[in-house]
């Protein structure tokens, strides 16, 4: 193994980065599709994308929610989620993106895109790491109102 | 004398701040026991505890320094 194999091995086990602060621009969703243009052994992608949903409680509408963290055990966990996810599907890659901070209804919070060479991988994968990504990572969402209060958001 | 930071997320934030420090804990369950005393609305709440980042699910001795997590029902995506 030559060094530079030898550093990208070692930034690999390093835990990636996957949160934005604010909104996910659609313009760095299209950019990300169009730099896998060069990885011609792909043959399907699979996108799913989180927007915030304007719903109405008690009359009150939810104007924005408010992502925290606990960043570092989040980073592990998306780190072991990424592992299982290579270890259990054939895919060529996998990118996520969560939104931190304020995301106004209508925004973007969310963006998982896996990528193989034959569709159905890169479908049960995107599945499951959404799944998992909500059910498995330390991330909350407040849910601010048009009025100023706020709620704890429940997963369904 | 040990010292043991516990961080709160999401909705008991709301209850405790975002953190603070507790001298002379030495179990996850005595700092439960004096958590609930100073917030009581915490009884009411469900959360699971990482001690140094590790989730744990049984009382679980504390050391110098270490870090306790109060984690609520996650809700990212």
């Amino acid at each position: 193994m030559d060094a530079a194999a030898k550093t990208n091995r070692v930034m690999e086990r390093k835990p990636k980065n996957i949160f934005t602060q604010g909104a996910i621009d659609p313009a760095f969703i299209a950019d990300s599709i169009a730099n896998h243009s060069s990885k011609i052994n792909i043959g399907g992608h699979s996108i799913f994308l989180g927007q915030v949903r304007a719903d109405v409680i008690n009359e009150k509408k939810v104007a924005a929610i408010e992502y925290t963290t606990y960043e570092e055990l989040a980073l592990e966990k998306m780190h072991v989620i990424r592992e299982e996810t290579f270890a259990k599907y054939e895919l060529t890659c996998m990118h996520v993106h969560h939104s931190l901070g304020t995301v106004a209804a209508g925004e973007i919070c969310l963006f998982v895109f896996t990528s193989s060479a034959h569709r159905r991988a890169a479908i049960d994968a995107c599945n499951e790491v959404v799944e998992r990504i909500k059910t498995e990572l330390p991330v909350w969402g407040k849910e601010l109102f048009e009025d100023e209060t706020h709620q704890w958001k429940v997963n369904q | 004398m040990m010292r043991v930071e516990v961080l709160f997320f999401g909705k008991l934030v709301d209850i405790a701040g975002a953190s603070l420090v507790l001298n002379n804990v030495t179990s996850t369950d005595e700092l439960l026991e004096q958590l609930r005393l100073q917030y009581p609305p915490l009884a009411a709440e469900k959360f699971i505890m990482a001690v140094d980042k590790k989730t744990i699910s049984i009382n679980t001795s504390l050391t110098d320094n270490c870090t306790v997590a109060l984690l609520p029902p996650f809700s990212g995506g």
